[in-house]
Parts: C-alpha cells; structure tokens; sequence
C-alpha cells in the first residue's frame, strides 16, 4: 500500500473522485449492456458538456473568492444571441460576430465587477441582477425566436479534427497526435519537477507513474480516435482542454492565483498582507463573464441556432460540478483539475442514465442527492482528525 | 487486511479491462443506401434494406407538462412495443441540451428511427446530422424541425388549418352569444420557440384581420403582432399574467367577448383572469382538448377547442415507421414546406373543432373523454 502512495502522490483524497467516477463509467457501462464506453458516446459527452464545463472553471474561481455568479447562465445565452443576430442582420463575418460576443462578455463581466469590487454589493446579489436583465435581454433583442447561426460556428460546438496522414494507425491521427503530446507534456513536468526538488527521491515511483498515466491516456486516445471515421477527440473538448491547461497555471502558478486564494481564505488578512481584494474581484467577476460568452457561443455552434431559453438553469450545473470537485461554500478551497472531475462526474451520470432510459424527471432527482452525497462525504473527510476513506484504505506510516 | 484490498483492486482492474475490451469501438462504415437517402432529400423512399422488426426506435419528446405529450408518451410506448419494437421514449423536460443528449444516448443504443417532437425547432441541428450521418431516420413529430437538412418528414395536424379554424371558430361564437358586433377582443400566441405557433396565429389572422379591418371586431389593447401576443413557452401562468394587465389596463369601463387562445391551458387561463377580474365568460377558441377543457366546453364554460387525437398522430408516425422498416421508405407526404434548408415532407392530418353541439360526436371512439360527458 505505501507504494501505491508513493506513485500517487501524497494526497489521496484528491483521488476519491475519480474513483468514483471510473467506478460510475464502469458500473453504467455493464448496466446498459457496453453502451457507455464507446468511442461515440465518448465524443458525445465531450462535445454535449463541454460548455458547461468551461462555465465551471470560471465558477471554480468565483467560488473560491467566495462568491457566487448566477448570472452566467443568461450572459451565455445572451452573449450568443448578440453574435448570431449581429451575424444575420449586420452582415458581419462569423469570426467578428465571436470576437463582438467576447467583448459583449467581457464588459458584462467588467460591469458586474465594478458592483461587486467597488460599490461592496455581494455577488450572489449583483448576479442575481445580472441573471434577470440578461435573461430579459436575449428574449427582448430575439423577440423570443430562435436565430440562425452562422454554419462555421458548429467547428467549435460538434466539431472534429481533421483526418490526415496513414491510414495504418486505424485511428484518427489528429487524436491520436494529441494522445501523443498529452504523454510527452506529462512526462516532461513529472520529469523536471523531480529533476528540480531539493531533496533525493526516489526515481521509480515517477516512472511507474508515468507509465500508468500514460497507459490512461493511451487508452482515452484510443477511444476517441477510433470512433466513425471522420470523427475524432471533439473541437469543443480541445478548446476544454486549452483552458484547463490556461487557467491551471494562473491559478497554481502565478501571483493572481495565490491572490484569489488569499482572498477567499481570508479576506481581511490579504488586505492586510498587501492583496489588492479589489482588483482580485473585479478581474474574477470580469472573467467569469467572459468565460460564459465562450459557453454561449460553444452551444450556438453545437444548437446551429441561439434561442431565446439557451442558458436556463446552466449556472446550476456549473456550480455543482465545482462543490462535486470539492470546493468549499466559505470560499478558499477548490482547484481547477478537481472541478473538471466534478463535471465529469455530474456527465457521466447524466449520460448513462439517459443511455438506461431514465426520465429528465428522476435523473434529476438522482443528480441531487449525488451532489448532497458528494459534498457530504467531503466535509465528513475533511474534519479534523478523521481519516478520509481512502486514507483508511492507504494507512500512512508518518502518521 | 492488505491482501483483501489487493484482490479488490486487482478484481476491479480486471473488470475494466473486460468492460472495455467487451465493448472494442468499431469504425462502423455508414451502410451506403442510407446515406444516400439522406444527402438526396428531394427524393425519399428508395432505401431497400429496411431494417429487424424487432428494432429500437427512440422518441425524444419535449415534456410532459401538457395532456397531448404525456399520451404521446403513454402511446408511443404502448403502441411500438404492440408492433414489435423496442421502445425508448424520452421527455427533456423543456430543456434543449437535454434534449441533445437524449438523442444522442438513442442514437448510442442502435435507433433505427428516431422520432423527434423538439423542444426548440431550430436547435437540434448538429445532433440529428450526427444521428442522420449514422444512417438513422429521422421524423418530426407534431412540430417543424427546422434549419437542418438532417429531417426526413415531418407528422403534423396541418397548424394553418388549425389557426383557421381557432379563428373561424372564434368569430361562429362571437355570433352565436354575444349578440351584435362590434366586439372587443384580444389575441394571444403561444410559445415562440415552436414553429407551429406563429403559423397558428397566422392561420387566425387570415380569418381575424378582415374582420379587425372592417370594424366588426375591436382588439382593445391595440396588440396586434405575434411578438406582442406570445405566450413564452406555452405558459399558462405567463398568459393568466398578461390576461390580468390587459383587463385592468384597457377593460375597466369595457366588456371583453372573445378571446384567440392557442391552446386549452392558455383558454383556461384568460377565462380564468376574465372570471377574476368580473368579466363575463368571453368567447375562447382552443386547442388540444384537454380533459379538464372537455368538461370546461360541456358544462359550457369554455366555447370551444380544437382535437388533435394524440392517437392519429401517434399513429400515422407508426404507420411511416412500419413502412421504413419493411425497406419501402418515407411514404410520399402530403405537401412540403421549407424549413430554411431544404423542402421537408408534411404528413399532414385534419384538426377538428369541437364545441358543445358536437362534442359527443366528436369523442365517439375515446371512453376517456366520453366519462367526462356525463
């Protein structure tokens, strides 16, 4: 068992989600009969909550703050209605429409911002503003009807990269090039942090680690490169991916990072300590927006038309998929991967429930009390002096 | 202790590797016919294969919060396992992406049909092109899927017809009880997202604005355009809210004698506000007929409705399913319309109004609905 730690890490309660969620993948996948793990519905799962999940890496960092965004829902359907009506009636080219719709986005952003870091006003009210006049918007610049998009849009909606190269690999090469850099990329930090670290360690528990990283990523690569031809690791789940890997670093590596967690610790002490709690704000508020325009025009292209509904209730998925990955209510405490684990989670229920034939009506249901039972199990680990559940399957000697 | 866990993680590891090998995705070569079927649209019906008998056939319904779908639901299950199908039948709950995922997951589980009343027309684009690239069938129900090649018919009551007929059915009762014109009106649409609605109301105003123009008929408000009469969603509260403000903003000193409602719930809902707000019982058209309207129109509260049997469209859908299956492909339709990217093909069948003269009549061969005549 002690090996098992030293190739995973010191932290193993990081791990109890996934579990879960391999556990999840698994147990539908026997359940509908080998329905879940297939290439298709893979892409499906992908490009079907990939914007949902980009909602989430903002929420992820609003939380930690120790806000909410509840508007973020209404600003993506509004920001997408903006592109696909300037499109249609402005005779502006795709690109400019999604250039507009980020600006759009981003001063939305900028103006509830400026409610929350200048005037004190608490997110969860600004927000709950910003939910009714974006909602109302959409429906007043639409009229209430649905509005074409421009066909290009649906690259990054549904998507698929392009097949080129030989043929004898019998995958999409354009996945399986990702695949590729995927393990190189890991590989390389793993390497180099070990290279760096002060003190001796051991070599082969990172190169088993590699190893069995590298068997994962092998294997999803597989899965997504093989589907129908044509098909392949969705546009959408690039895009995902992109700013996982963006907003990863700020936040784990740079001094805005340590500043949002600072603020959401403890607001006062940052202060004290020279944070500028405003700034740290108004750029989180700023970027939640923004990220919301992206989700918008994610599912117009995925839609081929923005309707005047698009975003109900999105705010709420975000938000449980970042408490699923852990995060805590009083802010201070979440990261970027847990959250996408969180989302995943929340995906792979849906999907598989949806593959079983069970009801919109009971999934959500079900969806409510996993994320009570998430968030239950979480705070119960994370009590002073009690063992989580996985440390009591990986007794620590240092303890 | 050690050993125990061991052989747990070593039994789960092993499971996986079943589950996933099990399951080797395949590139699956889409089977040519099909695809011809769905790149050649203009022309339907040339698939020869067909497909089992005992096929899965997905329907993705939009919810069940009205009477007609939650038949369609009981129906469709009912009836497709009756023909020897394997049924998966789906509500989104109103909810497109949910409704994307649905089609999808039907899609996974080896649909050879898919039959689709949407929740928006317009936003199911990608996923049916995806399913329609996989050599699936795809057929509207009761709704227009628009802005999308990936269609292959659409079954509905004929929705201009069905606005025509409200209208008529709006002015015969205006004539009947509420004695010399001219009379005062209002207008309500039902849910912008479903292109049926507008077309209602177009139907309507083809009977409506002639008489609007000569002054027989009075829309108070002055609230003429669809936009301004839409009921968002089909809510029934929504049009109950709108009903009340028009009352006490343009009725305080006026009678109202009808009103155009798009469907039964929103006809409840304005006859609702008028009893509310004093007014007589005005004049209402209808649509659906609903059970509570069924005895709403007996007992002479509400004027009148239009039937939509649930089971002749849920039949018919069947009827084209059966013929797909046996390789004779998409029946020829009874017209086309446009739907912003190709001709699609409309099965259309003929609404029915009822009002109390003709209700028994007119739910002859439904015992549900004649227990309500009572």
């Amino acid at each position: 068992m002690i090996y098992i730690k030293k190739i995973l890490g010191d932290k193993l309660q990081d791990y109890t989600m996934v579990l879960a969620l391999v556990a999840l993948a698994i147990i539908f996948n026997i359940i509908s009969g080998g329905k879940m793990i297939t290439s298709s519905n893979f892409q499906n799962l992908i490009s079907g909550n990939a914007y949902v999940m980009v909602l989430a890496l903002g929420m992820m960092m609003v939380i930690v703050i120790g806000q909410i965004d509840l508007s973020v829902g209404s600003v993506a359907g509004f920001s997408g209605m903006v592109m696909a009506i300037a499109v249609r009636d402005l005779g502006l080219t795709w690109w400019v429409g999604v250039l507009l719709s980020l600006v759009v986005g981003a001063s939305i952003g900028a103006w509830q911002g400026l409610w929350v870091a200048k005037l004190g006003i608490p997110g969860f009210i600004t927000t709950l503003g910003g939910m009714m006049i974006f909602r109302g918007g959409v429906i007043w610049i639409s009229k209430s009807i649905s509005v074409p998009a421009p066909r290009e849009l649906k690259m990054f909606g549904a998507g698929h990269l392009p097949e080129w190269g030989p043929a004898f690999t019998g995958m999409n090469n354009s996945t399986l090039l990702l695949g590729i850099i995927a393990i190189a990329a890991f590989a390389f930090t793993q390497l180099h942090k070990h290279n760096r670290s002060q003190k001796a360690k051991e070599l082969w528990p990172i190169l088993v680690r590699i190893a069995l990283v590298s068997v994962v990523i092998g294997y999803l690569t597989w899965i997504f490169g093989t589907g129908r031809p044509g098909t392949s690791f969705p546009v959408p789940g690039v895009i995902l991916v992109v700013l996982v890997i963006i907003y990863h670093t700020i936040t784990q590596r740079t001094t805005f990072g340590r500043h949002i967690y600072a603020v959401g610790g403890n607001k006062s002490a940052a202060a004290l300590s020279g944070v500028n709690v405003q700034k740290t704000y108004f750029l989180t508020m700023l970027n939640m927006s923004f990220l919301a325009a992206l989700a918008g025009i994610m599912f117009v292209g995925r839609s081929n038309a923005a309707g005047p509904s698009d975003g109900i209730g999105w705010e709420l998925d975000a938000i449980a998929s970042v408490f699923i990955g852990g995060a805590a209510v009083s802010g201070g405490v979440g990261t970027i991967i847990a959250t996408m684990v969180g989302g995943l989670v929340m995906t792979v229920l849906n999907s598989g429930l949806m593959l079983m034939g069970v009801g919109a009506d009971r999934t959500q249901v079900i969806k409510g009390l996993v994320l009570l039972a998430a968030v239950g199990i979480d705070v119960f680990n994370k009590k002073e002096g009690r063992q989580s559940i996985i440390g009591r399957l990986f007794p620590s000697k240092s303890k | 202790m050690k050993k125990l866990l061991t052989l747990l993680i070593m039994v789960s590891l092993i499971t996986v590797m079943v589950a996933g090998c099990g399951k080797t995705p395949e590139r699956v070569e889409p089977e040519t016919t099909e695809t011809e079927t769905s790149e050649t649209p203009e022309a339907p019906a040339t698939a020869e294969a067909g497909f089992a008998a005992d096929s899965v056939i997905g329907v993705a319904l939009p919810w069940l919060g009205t009477q007609n779908w939650a038949e369609a639901d009981e129906m469709f299950k009912s009836k497709l396992e009756a023909a020897g199908f394997e049924a998966i039948v789906q509500h989104a709950d109103n909810k497109v992406p949910t409704q994307q995922q649905q089609i999808e997951s039907m899609v996974q589980n080896g649909a050879k049909v898919i039959v689709v009343g949407p929740v928006d027309g317009s936003q199911l684009g990608g996923v049916l092109e995806e399913a329609a690239a996989a050599g699936i069938f795809i057929i509207g129900y009761d709704r227009l899927i628009e802005n999308t090649t990936a269609i292959d018919g659409v079954v509905q009551f004929d929705s201009i017809k069905t606005g025509v007929l409200q209208g008529e059915a709006l002015l015969a009762g205006l004539a009947a009880q509420k004695g010399e014109g001219p009379y005062n009106i209002e207008l309500f649409g039902g849910g912008p997202a479903d292109p049926n609605a507008p077309n209602f109301f177009k139907g309507a105003m083809t009977v409506l604005q002639p008489k609007i123009d000569d002054g027989t008929l009075v829309v108070v408000s002055g609230q003429l355009d669809f936009t301004q009469a839409a009921t968002l969603d089909w809510d029934n509260a929504k049009a109950q809210a709108r009903m009340d403000s028009l009352l006490s903003g343009f009725y305080s000193d006026k009678e109202i004698h009808g009103v155009l409602c798009p469907n039964d719930g929103i006809a409840r809902a304005v006859i609702t506000s008028s009893g509310q707000a004093g007014q007589e019982t005005p004049i209402t058209s209808g649509l659906d007929a609903e059970n509570e309207t069924v005895t709403w129109i007996w007992e002479g509260r509400q004027y009148s409705t239009i039937a939509k049997p649930t089971d002749t469209l849920v039949s018919k859908t069947i009827e084209i399913i059966k013929a797909l299956q046996a390789g004779n492909g998409m029946p020829a339709p009874d017209e086309t319309t446009d739907n912003g990217m190709k001709e699609v093909g409309i099965y259309a069948l003929p609404p029915l109004v009822v009002t109390k003269e003709n209700i028994k009549e007119a739910f002859a061969n439904d015992p549900g609905r004649m227990e309500l005549l009572k």
